[in-house]
């Protein structure tokens, strides 16, 4: 009896998050929704199957969701062990891609084919994960010290290492700069000063612009980096070629107007806009469902941070609080920067949206991570909160 | 346990405000985002709408029209459309899967060996993006089909290549009445002849096939079908069009390089016609060219060189040089050279060409004098030998003495036409010569028919030399079909058909578009006149100069031309014969031209008689008209040799039944001869006071002539069209 009635009582004390669980669901079905519609038609004559990209899409959010599941009930103590083996198992899955493992596709080289796995691997997602366990680990243990210069250089000298590796090895430049965003809304948040932040962010954005000035006044060559940020300032005047996605997902965004023109009634997913259900997924959202639909996503994904800043701040200790800050990193930064690319208010690179944009990796490690969240979440005592 | 979990580091109130600021940051960079899209859409929303719309290319391709087929009179294929195929390279398309490039290369290599293929290998790989590339052009059916077949099995990767159809213009004839059809070009743009008169006729409309989204976003497709153009019908004849130019390409062949280095003649001409309706049955000329390939230059060998220059008035000029063209000057020629004379050589000399006609005119000046009332045919005239006409002494061939009318056109004596001329007077002589259409266009439905007005005196600036001399056809030109049509009319009973080479025109499905009924224009002569005239010329044959013209048991009837060209005393003649038979219901006129004939010595009307009885050898059986006359052992030696047989028996009713009427068709009819009623311009029974149709012969219902329309003849007094 008493043995039940202890049960009983873990159990009450037992919380779970509805509210976030519902959010994610809701994204992962509203994208997948999305992908069919903005897929449908190169689909068709891609693959003579129009829900090709749908099945994918489908099977890894399915893969994802038991995954999340299973990490909500891992022991926080195994996470915690599992950091180091998780920095070094990514490190060596980067270096992967270049052995025969390695799959190329849309001329770059940044996936790997596991076996068992139903869709290629994009070795800087695990990064992104290993990147948010370890320095949950690392400032967990630090303490004060993070908030020195010194604890400051160690904390994001860390995933250094993983993002040059993405940079250098799968010529990813977004996944690196997202990498390093974690680290450092990770920091933001561990450390006690703004005023290094202030600096620090002033500085980048000095460096950002004087990069813009030098590349628009063509001192260097620029290469293709360099002409991204020339379309970016101009879009029109490269509307052939490194303009082209920007500019045609401007005019999906344009013509959608307030309303929209209705579900499935995009005119430019019909290969205009190339690969509409990858990066540039958000224009058709504005297309279809105008600027409701898309202020509806930009509201579920703040709702989203919300949740998850609730369960941070309740969290019942330092690590597992900085891993959901982590996973606010991630999401928060990955959600702003691809809208900020669809909307061309920074230059085009590739982001895609979590939850909604098609892809297998991106999806199964999100998923992974909310897993973490609902795990945190988890151990919170319903009395404190 | 308490103290380990006090151990535990705790995410401390400063850290859950710092994360609530992380929130706010990302609050407000979502907020940016929100206005920067509702600008987008505030500002932007109905300029890229249009955007969207008009970059909506719907995917579509234009179907060719056939060009209408060139068809003679027995519906034989003069000219006509191929479809045919171009070879067509997708680079992008061959180049999106690894796989496909190689098997597209390899099936291209084995299928197409005219290929080049490192050449198209390097196309491909520095024009990834191209998807336009032909490198071959007009390929058959038969070329492609196995290339398609292979491409058509399953999975077998041959990707980025496909057909583009076109039509090809073909002329089965080759060189076949050249100068009637034309060709056109690989625009659809015709050059000459038929093919350029009747351009718009033949050209069709290019059709569209159409892709499009329907409502559930799928591609459908539509097809606005291509419009094809209209068959021309000539009255060409190709049999007869043979006949022609076997006859012309051997005596150009005979004298080749005889005299001068060159072709047999600088030009020879040939129009048959049929004097009852203007229609054109052959028309031919020599040298001719190959419609298949008219730019080939070895053709120009041995033709008279062109040059343009610029003449002493400022103008250009287009003249002979006087040499002719052989090889080695073929080779130093500039292409603008070569082009010019390529257009003189694709010219039609039967249309194109003025020349001076020589004694050919001698029975349009007896005809008109006789209608005139200027001389009666019992009238005889007095050659000396010269007759001196304002101060000149103009000769004639020898001293003739006293001539009847027939034998003054038999023996085609100078001195008597320049008589008749003289007595006639310059304003009648002139007269007829525009009724007889000189000086004007004959407007035959040819391309390039040439301007003669300015090549011709009026009455008013005739002095008496140029009226002594027009009287037998020099001093002034005129081009062969304007001969040819007036001669018709001087012999079927003075009716003057427009001259033309259409008959209908039908659409691509078969139906009759338009027809054309012979138009007559005017009348030149009376029966009465024209039956005198057709005497004459009878007498020419029999007695006179055109004895050679008589083939082998036919009675044809004529006049020999042998005029001078300019400077006088060159040496150089147009020689030529017109014709007609049978001599008493004349169906066909043939009429020959030799300009300058490759000879030593030029003036004998041989030439052109030798030819015309060629011709008539073989076209009076083709065209199943019997012989009348009896035949000598060496004719009948003839025409077993060349298979004819001998017709004799069916074709001289008179002497086996002993029957009146000369006519093998039966009597002229009475209605030939009735007056011409000036009010309604139909004949007139003067008996009965009945109307008749001049060219049927069928009585005309009162009132009825109204609405016939633009079919009634109207009266030759009425028409006569001024210039």
């Amino acid at each position: 009896m008493e043995k039940k009635q202890r049960r009983k009582k873990e159990q009450a004390e037992f919380y779970f998050d509805y509210s976030l669980l519902f959010i994610v669901l809701f994204l992962i079905g509203f994208g997948l929704v999305m992908i069919y519609s903005a897929s449908s038609y190169t689909a068709t004559s891609e693959f003579g199957d129009p829900a090709h990209f749908l099945k994918n899409q489908l099977a890894a959010a399915i893969l994802g969701l038991i995954a999340m599941g299973i990490m909500a009930f891992v022991p926080q103590k195994w996470i915690a062990k599992s950091a180091l083996f998780a920095y070094f198992a990514s490190a060596i899955l980067i270096v992967l891609v270049l052995s025969p493992l390695g799959v190329e596709s849309h001329k770059a080289r940044r996936w790997i084919r596991l076996p068992g796995i139903p869709f290629n691997l994009q070795p800087a997602e695990i990064a992104k994960l290993a990147v948010i366990i370890l320095l949950a680990v690392v400032i967990s243990k630090m303490g004060k010290k993070v908030s020195t210069w010194k604890g400051f250089g160690l904390i994001m000298a860390i995933p250094i290492p993983l993002a040059a590796m993405i940079y250098v090895i799968t010529d990813n430049l977004s996944s690196a700069i997202i990498v390093m965003a974690i680290a450092a809304a990770m920091v933001f948040v561990a450390s006690r000063d703004y005023k290094k932040f202030i600096v620090l962010g002033l500085v980048a954005i000095a460096c950002a612009a004087g990069a813009v000035y030098i590349i628009k006044a063509g001192i260097f060559g620029g290469g293709f980096r360099g002409g991204r940020i020339l379309a970016w300032l101009d879009p029109e005047s490269y509307a052939k070629d490194q303009g082209f996605q920007t500019l045609q997902a401007l005019y999906a965004i344009g013509s959608g107007g307030v309303w929209g023109k209705g579900l499935g009634q995009s005119m430019q997913k019909l290969s205009f806009i190339p690969e509409s259900q990858n990066d540039m997924i958000f224009s058709i959202i504005c297309e279809e469902l105008g600027m409701f639909g898309a202020i509806a996503i930009i509201l579920m994904f703040v709702l989203l941070i919300w949740r998850m800043m609730i369960i941070a701040n309740n969290a019942p200790n330092l690590f597992s609080a900085m891993l959901v800050v982590g996973v606010i990193g991630h999401i928060a930064v990955q959600a702003v920067l691809n809208i900020a690319v669809v909307t061309n208010t920074i230059p085009n690179t590739g982001i895609s949206l979590p939850f909604i944009s098609y892809g297998g990796s991106s999806i199964l490690f999100l998923l992974i991570e909310i897993g973490l969240v609902f795990n945190v979440a988890r151990n919170i005592q319903l009395k404190e909160m | 346990m308490k103290d380990e979990k006090r151990k535990q580091k705790q995410f401390s109130i400063k850290m859950q405000k710092k994360l609530v600021v992380l929130f706010i940051l990302v609050l407000l960079a979502f907020a940016g985002l929100t206005v920067r899209l509702g600008l987008l859409v505030h500002e932007k929303e109905t300029k890229y709408q249009k955007q969207v719309l008009s970059q909506l290319k719907y995917d579509s391709t234009t179907l060719p029209y056939r060009r209408g087929d060139i068809v003679d009179a027995k519906g034989v294929k003069l000219a006509t459309s191929e479809k045919v195929y171009n070879l067509v390279i997708d680079s992008a398309v061959m180049l999106d899967k690894e796989a496909y490039f190689e098997p597209t290369m390899e099936a291209l290599a084995k299928y197409f060996p005219q290929l080049n293929m490192a050449n198209i290998r390097e196309y491909v790989k520095n024009h990834p993006k191209s998807s336009w590339y032909v490198p071959l052009r007009r390929l058959s059916y038969d070329e492609i089909e196995p290339f398609k077949e292979a491409q058509a099995e399953k999975n077998s990767n041959i990707k980025g290549i496909w057909f583009e159809e076109e039509y090809k213009r073909v002329y089965p004839g080759g060189s076949l009445a050249a100068d009637v059809i034309g060709f056109a070009r690989t625009d659809n743009v015709g050059q000459y002849g038929l093919e350029e008169y009747y351009n718009d006729t033949l050209n069709g409309s290019n059709g569209r096939e159409y892709g499009y989204l329907n409502d559930d976003l799928a591609l459908e497709r539509t097809i606005k079908p291509a419009t094809d153009g209209n068959t021309v019908h000539s009255t060409i004849d190709v049999n007869i069009q043979k006949i022609v130019e076997k006859v012309l390409n051997q005596f150009g062949d005979e004298h080749e390089n005889e005299y001068r280095e060159a072709d047999g003649a600088e030009n020879v001409g040939c129009i048959v016609m049929d004097p009852n309706t203007g229609e054109v049955l052959a028309m031919a000329s020599y040298p001719g060219f190959d419609l298949n390939n008219p730019k080939d230059t070895q053709a120009l060998i041995g033709a008279v060189e062109m040059e343009q220059i610029i003449n002493a008035n400022g103008y250009t000029e287009i003249r002979k040089t006087g040499k002719y063209i052989t090889e080695a000057r073929l080779a130093e020629m500039t292409e603008d050279e070569i082009l010019l004379n390529l257009n003189n050589l694709w010219k039609n000399f039967c249309i194109a060409n003025t020349y001076e006609p020589g004694s050919t005119m001698k029975p349009f000046t007896v005809a008109a004098a006789l209608e005139s009332g200027s001389i009666s045919q019992q009238d005889t005239f007095v050659c000396e030998g010269y007759l001196e006409v304002g101060g000149f002494k103009i000769k004639c061939h020898g001293a003739d003495g006293t001539l009847t009318l027939a034998k003054a056109v038999a023996k085609s004596c100078n001195v008597c036409l320049m008589k008749i001329a003289r007595q006639m007077g310059a304003d009648i002589f002139s007269k007829f010569q525009r009724d007889y259409n000189f000086g004007k266009k004959t407007n035959i439905d040819l391309a390039g028919e040439a301007r003669t007005a300015s090549l011709l005196r009026s009455a008013a600036e005739m002095d008496p030399t140029d009226l002594a001399t027009y009287s037998f056809g020099q001093n002034f030109n005129v081009t062969m079909i304007q001969m040819a049509a007036g001669y018709c009319s001087l012999i079927n009973g003075g009716y003057y058909y427009e001259p033309h080479v259409v008959s209908k025109i039908t659409n691509s499905s078969g139906a009759t578009v338009e027809t054309f009924e012979p138009k007559l224009l005017k009348r030149t002569i009376s029966e009465s006149t024209s039956e005198l005239i057709r005497s004459y010329c009878k007498e020419v044959v029999i007695s006179g100069t055109g004895k050679t013209a008589r083939p082998a048991g036919y009675l044809v009837a004529g006049k020999t031309g042998t005029a001078q060209t300019q400077p006088r005393g060159n040496g150089q003649y147009v020689v030529s014969f017109e014709s007609f038979a049978p001599v008493d219901d004349p169906q066909v006129v043939v009429y020959v031209v030799v300009d300058r004939v490759n000879a030593s010595k030029q003036d004998n009307a041989r030439y052109a008689t030798n030819m015309v009885r060629e011709i008539y050898t073989e076209l009076l059986p083709y065209m199943n008209i019997f012989m009348t006359e009896e035949l000598t052992e060496a004719e009948k030696k003839e025409l077993e040799e060349r298979q004819l047989a001998i017709t004799l028996e069916y074709g001289n009713p008179n002497k086996e039944n002993g029957e009146e009427g000369e006519n093998p068709l039966g009597p002229t009819p009475v209605w030939v001869t009735y007056p011409v009623d000036p009010v309604t311009g139909y004949l007139k029974n003067p008996n009965t006071g009945e109307l008749i149709d001049a060219q049927t012969g069928e009585p005309v219902v009162e009132g009825a002539y109204d609405a016939i329309g633009a079919d009634v003849p109207v009266p030759p007094e009425i028409q006569n069209p001024q210039e």
